[in-house]
C-alpha cells in the first residue's frame, strides 16, 4: 500500500484516468502551502477526486465515492455552480413539512410565563383559550394543563421540524442550500425556549431555506421583521418613549457589524428606529403609534429614520460587509482568518451588492479553499457530523434511533436550541474530553442500536412528570401526588415553595400538559438505520484485510488516523474474521465490519472534515 | 441613598463584620490542619496548600439590586417603581439590604457568618454586551486583548507542569475563563455519558491517545490532547460520580454542584472548578420578578446545599465558590416589567473559612453614570486577586491580572 502523499497523488490521477473509483489512498490530498490566502481560483487542470471531497465535505455534508465522483467529473466551476447556484439539479420531489395540527385558536399571544397565564386568568375569567371554573377546588387547573400542553406540544412538534430538516440535510441533491440554512439558524440564532411557539421557527427556517444564498439585505430585513426573532429579542415591547435596546444591540453586534463599530448612543437611537415593530400570530405588524417618528442620529446620519433605515445605513459600512463575509469563511474554510483576506472577502461581497451566492462561489473555488491549511482542518459541528455519517453511509433518510435530536443535542447542538443569541462558537469549542467520547458513542448508537432506545416524543424522562404520573395513576389525590420527595435535612427553598396556590397545581398541570401534547403531535417514525456494510466491501473485490481497513478509512475520514491506529484496526479484522483473507468470509462479514467502522468512528481525526 | 456608612473601606468592612457575628479568634493563629498539609505534600506540584477554588458563573447579567435589595434607600423604588421588590418580601440581613425571597440558603450562610458579599464589583469603560462583557471577565482583561482565561492562567502559574485532572469544567462546553496554555482542561457533563462506551473485543483496539507533538495539523493536535485528557479523567469521574450519594437536597435545579462534591469526595487532585448557570439565564429583559426569583432560589439553594455536604465529607475547609455574573442590570426597570444589561454587581464569596459579611463600598443609587447604570466601586480583579492570593496562597497576582489589584482580607486563615 502506498502510503506517501505523492504516492497517493499518482494513484488518484491513474484512478481519474480510467475513470472508477479512486483506490484507498489514505494520505490527505491538497493543494501547495502557497495557495493559502490566494483568492484567485483553481485551475481545471487542479481538479481531482480528493479536492470534489473536499468540497462536497465543506460546501455540502460528504458524501458516497458516487457522488463525489460526480463533481470530480465536473470543472471545479462547474462543481460549485451545482453546489452554490443549483445548477443542474432539482429538489422539488422533497416534500413541505407535515404538521400535526396542534396549535388550538386562543393560543395567541402567549403569555410570557405562568404566572402571567394565571394572573391573567383570575382578572378576566379565562386565558388561552380555557375558561376558568366558577367554583370548586383548582379553578384554575384547566388552564394551567393548557399553558403546559402548549410548552410541550410546540417543544415536541419543532423535534419533529428538526427533524424534517435533517432529513433534507441526508437527502437534498441541494445541500448547501440546507447548510446555509444551518449556517443563518446559528448566525441569526432564535431557540425554541424562549419563542415558544414551533410555527415561527418554521417560518424562519423556510425563509433560510428560501434566501439563504439571495441577498443578504433582503434576509436581513425579512429577519428583523420575523415573528421568530421578534419574540426572541422581546422587539414586540419596543415602544416609543421607553425603547428597548435588546434588539438594535443585538442586530448591530452578532448580526451585522460585531463590535467596535457603534457606541451605545448609536444603539439607543437606533432602537428608536425600531420602536412599534411586533407581529400578531405569524405576521409582522408596525404598530404606528407606538413607533418613534422623530428625528435620529444614527452612525453619523440624521434623520426621521425607521428600522430598515436603519439597517440601509448599517450595510453601508465597511465593517458590515467584512464581519458577515468573515463569518461565511470560517464557517466553511477555517478558524484563522488574516485580516488581510478578510478584507478581500468583505469586498467581494460589497462588490455583489450583498448577493452571497457569488462570495461562496469565490470561496470554493479559490486555491486558499484548497490549500493545506484548509483542508482536513474543521472539526466538524454535531449536525454537520451525523449528516456527513449518514450521507457516507448512504441512508435515505435520518434513522429514527437514536433520536437526532438527542444525540446532536448531547453533543453540544441541538437544532432550534442554540445555547444563546451568539449561536454556536464552531471551532475547537465543539469539543471537550466528555464530548469527543460521545462522539464515539453516537457513532456506536448507529451502528448498534441501543435495544432499550425510549422514544423521547413519548416517555417523558423527566423524573418529576413520573413520579406524579405514578402516584396519580395509584389513585393519589393531586395535593399528595405531587408533594416532592422528601429528604433529609433542610428542605430546600425551591422545592417547599412549589405548590403553595391551591388554585391550581403546576406539578399536575406539567404531568397532564404532557399527556395531552402526546396525544395530539404526531409520532416521529423509529426505524433504524439501515446499513450494509458487507455489500459496500464486497463489491470492491478486495482480497485482503489491509485492503478493506483503507477503503473504509478513505471512505469515511478526510484526515487518516495514526500508523498504530490504522494497523492496531487490521489486526482486529484479521481476529474478528479469522483471517485476513476476504475472499470466503462474506457471509459474516457485516459485524466485523460494523466494529471497524465504530473504531474508525472512535478516532480523534474522524471528528476533521 | 441613606449613606449609613461613611467610614474608609478597610474599617467599615471590618466593621460590618464584626457587627455582624463578632470575630473572636486571631486568624493568623491557627495551624494550618494536617490533612491540608499530607494534601498540599500528594499534589506535589502546586505551590500552595491543597484548597480549592470553585468559580460558578450566573450567566446573562444578574440583576443584583433585586438579589441583595437596598431596601432602605428609597431611590430603589422611585428608579424600580413596578419590579423593585417590597420591603414585606426580602429576608432582610440588616437594616439596608435584604435577600430575595427565596434565598433562604444565602440568607442563611451570611447569618451563619460564611458568604461575604462584595458591592459594586466591574470595571472602567463597561461593555454592555454579554459575550464581551463575559470575555472581559473570563480573562480578566477588560478592554484588551487576552488568549488564556484567568482561571487558565491561575492553572499554569500553579502547576506549570500541568498535571493532569487539576482543572475541571463541568458544562457543555469549555468556558473561555479555563482556556490555559499548558493544562487541557477536564470539561464534561453528564458524569455517566463521560466515558467511551464500547464492546469488549474492541478494547485493544481503540487508539492510544498518545500525543505526538510533531503534527502539522492544528485541528487534529488538539483532538489528539483532548483524547489524552479524556483517558486520564474519565475513569475517574466516573467512578466518582457512582460512588456519591448525598442526602443534601440541592433543590429544584442543583447546577453542577453535585458533581463538583462528588470529585472533591473522591479525592481528584483538581483544585479549580468552574461551573455556570447556563445559556444566559439571567438575562430579565421582560417579566423578570417571577423569573429571576426562581433563578435566584435555585442559585441559592446550590450554593448553600454544595457547602453543607462540603460539611457532610469534611472538606468544607478546603473548599470557597465564588459567584459572579458578566455585569448587573440597568437601574431603572424597563417599560417591560424588566431590566436591560447594566455595569457594576455584586459578587459573592461562600465557604467555610470565609469571613461573612459586606465588602466594598456600596455603590450609589442617586448618582449614576449617563446611560443610568451603577458607577463600580471596586474591581472585579480585586476579588479575583482575593481568590488567588488570599485563598490559594500564591504571591504574585500582578503578573496573571495584568496588574495590581488590592486583595480583600477574607479568609479565616490567610
Amino acid at each position: 500500500m502506498l502510503r506517501s502523499a505523492k504516492g497517493a497523488t499518482l494513484l488518484v490521477a491513474a484512478a481519474l484516468a480510467i475513470a472508477v473509483h479512486p483506490p484507498f489512498a489514505v494520505a490527505q490530498a491538497a493543494g501547495p502551502a502557497t495557495w493559502q490566502n490566494d483568492l484567485k481560483p483553481i485551475a481545471p487542470a487542479d481538479w481531482n477526486y480528493d479536492l470534489a471531497a473536499h468540497l462536497l465535505e465543506r460546501a455540502g455534508f460528504g458524501g458516497t465515492p458516487d457522488e463525489i465522483q460526480a463533481l470530480a467529473k465536473l470543472t471545479p466551476a462547474q462543481a460549485v455552480a451545482r453546489l452554490a447556484r443549483f445548477e443542474g439539479t432539482d429538489a422539488s420531489h422533497l416534500l413541505p413539512f407535515d404538521h400535526s395540527g396542534i396549535h388550538d385558536p386562543g393560543l395567541e399571544p402567549f403569555p410570557p410565563s405562568r404566572p402571567a397565564v394565571t394572573d391573567q386568568a383570575k382578572q378576566t375569567g379565562q386565558a388561552l383559550g380555557i375558561k376558568v371554573k366558577p367554583e370548586g377546588s383548582r379553578r384554575l387547573q384547566p388552564v394551567v394543563n393548557e399553558f403546559f400542553y402548549w410548552l410541550r406540544a410546540s417543544a415536541l412538534e419543532t423535534n419533529r421540524v428538526a427533524y424534517w430538516w435533517a432529513d433534507r440535510m441526508v437527502t437534498s441533491p441541494q445541500p448547501l442550500r440546507e447548510n446555509m440554512a444551518l449556517f443563518w439558524h446559528g448566525h441569526f440564532a432564535v431557540n425554541e425556549a424562549k419563542v415558544r411557539d414551533y410555527r415561527k421557527l418554521l417560518d424562519q427556517l423556510e425563509l433560510f431555506e428560501n434566501q439563504g444564498t439571495g441577498n443578504f439585505r433582503d434576509l436581513m430585513v425579512a429577519v428583523a421583521q420575523d415573528p421568530a426573532m421578534l419574540t426572541f429579542l422581546d422587539a414586540g415591547v419596543n415602544v416609543k418613549g421607553a425603547a428597548n435596546e435588546n434588539f438594535a444591540r443585538e442586530i448591530m453586534e452578532m448580526f451585522t457589524m460585531g463590535v467596535g463599530h457603534y457606541t451605545e448612543k448609536d444603539i439607543r437611537e437606533a432602537a428608536r428606529a425600531f420602536t412599534g415593530w411586533n407581529y400578531v400570530d405569524l405576521k409582522f405588524v408596525v404598530n404606528k403609534d407606538q413607533h418613534d417618528d422623530g428625528e435620529k442620529t444614527f452612525l453619523g446620519k440624521t434623520g426621521r429614520f425607521d428600522g430598515v433605515n436603519v439597517i440601509d445605513i448599517i450595510l453601508q459600512q465597511p465593517a458590515t460587509a467584512d464581519f458577515i463575509a468573515g463569518k461565511i469563511y470560517r464557517y466553511f474554510v477555517r478558524e484563522d482568518l488574516s485580516p488581510e483576506l478578510q478584507k478581500q472577502l468583505g469586498a467581494v461581497l460589497r462588490d455583489h451588492d450583498y448577493q452571497i451566492a457569488p462570495l461562496l462561489e469565490t470561496i470554493f473555488l479559490s486555491r486558499d479553499f484548497y490549500s493545506p491549511a484548509s483542508v482536513g482542518t474543521q472539526i466538524k459541528s454535531p449536525v454537520r457530523l451525523a449528516i456527513s455519517t449518514y450521507r457516507k453511509l448512504g441512508l435515505g433518510n435520518v434513522p429514527g434511533v437514536p433520536d437526532f435530536n438527542v444525540a446532536t443535542g448531547a453533543l453540544g447542538q441541538r437544532l432550534f436550541a442554540p445555547p444563546t443569541v451568539a449561536g454556536w462558537a464552531g471551532g475547537t469549542s465543539w469539543i471537550t474530553p466528555g464530548l469527543l467520547l460521545e462522539r464515539a458513542n453516537f457513532g456506536r448508537d448507529v451502528l448498534f442500536p441501543d435495544i432499550n432506545f425510549l422514544p423521547p416524543d413519548r416517555f417523558t424522562g423527566d423524573p418529576e412528570v413520573r413520579r406524579v404520573a405514578d402516584r396519580i395513576r395509584q389513585g393519589m389525590d393531586i395535593s399528595s401526588a405531587t408533594k416532592p420527595d422528601g429528604k433529609s435535612g433542610d428542605l430546600a427553598e425551591s422545592n417547599m415553595a412549589a405548590d403553595r396556590d391551591e388554585d391550581f397545581n403546576t406539578r399536575y398541570g406539567s404531568y397532564r400538559g404532557w399527556q395531552m401534547a402526546i396525544e395530539r403531535v404526531k409520532p416521529i417514525p423509529r426505524d433504524t438505520a439501515q446499513i450494509n456494510l458487507a455489500r459496500m466491501v464486497l463489491d470492491q473485490h478486495f482480497s485482503n484485510t489491509t485492503q478493506v481497513v483503507d477503503y473504509m478509512i478513505h471512505r469515511f475520514m478526510r484526515v487518516p488516523p495514526s500508523e498504530e491506529a490504522r494497523q492496531k484496526m487490521i489486526t482486529f479484522l484479521n481476529k474478528e474474521l479469522g483471517t485476513s483473507d476476504v475472499s470466503a468470509v462474506q457471509t459474516y462479514l457485516e459485524d466485523p465490519l460494523r466494529l471497524v467502522l465504530h473504531l474508525i468512528m472512535s478516532q480523534p481525526e474522524y471528528q476533521l472534515g | 441613598m441613606k449613606n449609613h456608612f461613611s467610614f474608609s473601606d478597610s474599617s467599615r468592612r471590618d466593621l460590618l463584620r464584626l457587627g455582624l457575628y463578632g470575630i473572636g479568634v486571631s486568624a493568623a493563629a491557627l495551624p494550618m490542619p494536617l490533612f491540608a498539609q499530607a494534601a498540599a505534600a500528594l499534589a506535589g506540584q502546586a505551590k500552595s496548600s491543597g484548597k480549592i477554588l470553585v468559580v460558578l458563573e450566573l450567566s446573562g447579567g444578574n440583576d443584583g439590586l433585586n438579589t441583595l435589595i437596598p431596601y432602605g434607600d428609597d431611590a430603589y423604588y422611585r428608579l424600580r417603581p413596578n419590579i423593585g421588590i417590597a420591603r414585606k418580601d426580602v429576608r432582610p440581613i440588616d437594616d439596608h439590604f435584604g435577600f430575595s425571597r427565596g434565598m433562604a440558603g444565602f440568607e442563611r450562610l451570611y447569618k451563619n457568618g460564611k458568604l461575604a458579599i462584595v458591592h459594586g464589583c466591574g470595571y472602567e469603560n463597561p461593555s454592555f454586551s454579554h459575550f464581551t462583557s463575559m470575555a472581559y471577565w473570563h480573562t480578566a482583561a477588560p478592554n484588551s486583548g487576552e488568549q488564556y482565561g484567568w482561571v487558565g492562567r491561575l492553572a499554569d502559574a500553579m502547576a506549570p507542569e500541568a498535571p493532569p485532572n487539576f482543572l475541571v469544567n463541568i458544562d457543555s462546553r469549555q468556558s473561555l475563563a479555563v482556556r490555559s496554555r499548558r493544562h487541557v482542561p477536564v470539561v464534561f457533563d453528564d458524569p455517566n455519558k463521560f466515558s467511551q462506551e464500547v464492546f469488549f473485543d474492541e478494547r485493544e483496539a481503540l487508539p492510544s491517545a498518545a500525543v505526538n507533538q510533531q503534527i502539522a495539523n492544528p485541528s487534529r493536535k488538539f483532538l489528539l490532547d483532548t483524547a489524552q485528557s479524556a483517558k486520564q479523567a474519565s475513569a475517574l469521574v466516573r467512578e466518582a460520580w457512582s460512588k456519591y450519594h448525598s442526602p443534601v437536597d440541592y433543590g429544584v435545579v442543583g447546577l453542577d454542584l453535585p458533581k463538583v462534591a462528588a470529585l472533591i469526595d473522591a479525592g481528584m487532585p483538581t483544585r479549580l472548578y468552574y461551573t455556570a448557570y447556563r445559556n444566559n439565564a439571567f438575562d430579565t429583559h421582560v417579566f423578570q420578578n417571577d423569573t429571576h426569583k426562581r433563578l435566584l432560589t435555585y442559585a441559592s439553594d446550590a450554593v448553600a446545599a454544595f457547602l453543607q455536604d462540603l460539611e457532610r465529607i469534611g472538606r468544607a475547609d478546603d473548599v470557597v465558590v465564588m459567584v459572579f455574573s458578566e455585569f448587573g442590570r440597568r437601574v431603572p426597570e424597563n417599560v417591560n416589567l424588566g431590566t436591560d444589561h447594566g455595569a457594576a454587581n455584586l459578587m459573592f464569596v461562600a465557604g467555610k473559612q470565609v469571613k461573612g459579611g459586606q465588602y466594598g463600598t456600596i455603590p450609589s443609587l442617586s448618582k449614576l453614570d449617563p446611560g443610568d447604570n451603577l458607577i463600580y466601586t471596586t474591581d472585579f480583579r480585586r476579588v479575583y486577586a482575593t481568590m488567588i492570593a488570599g485563598w490559594l496562597g500564591l504571591k504574585d497576582t500582578r503578573e496573571l491580572l495584568n496588574g495590581e489589584f488590592q486583595p480583600f482580607d477574607m479568609f479565616q486563615r490567610a
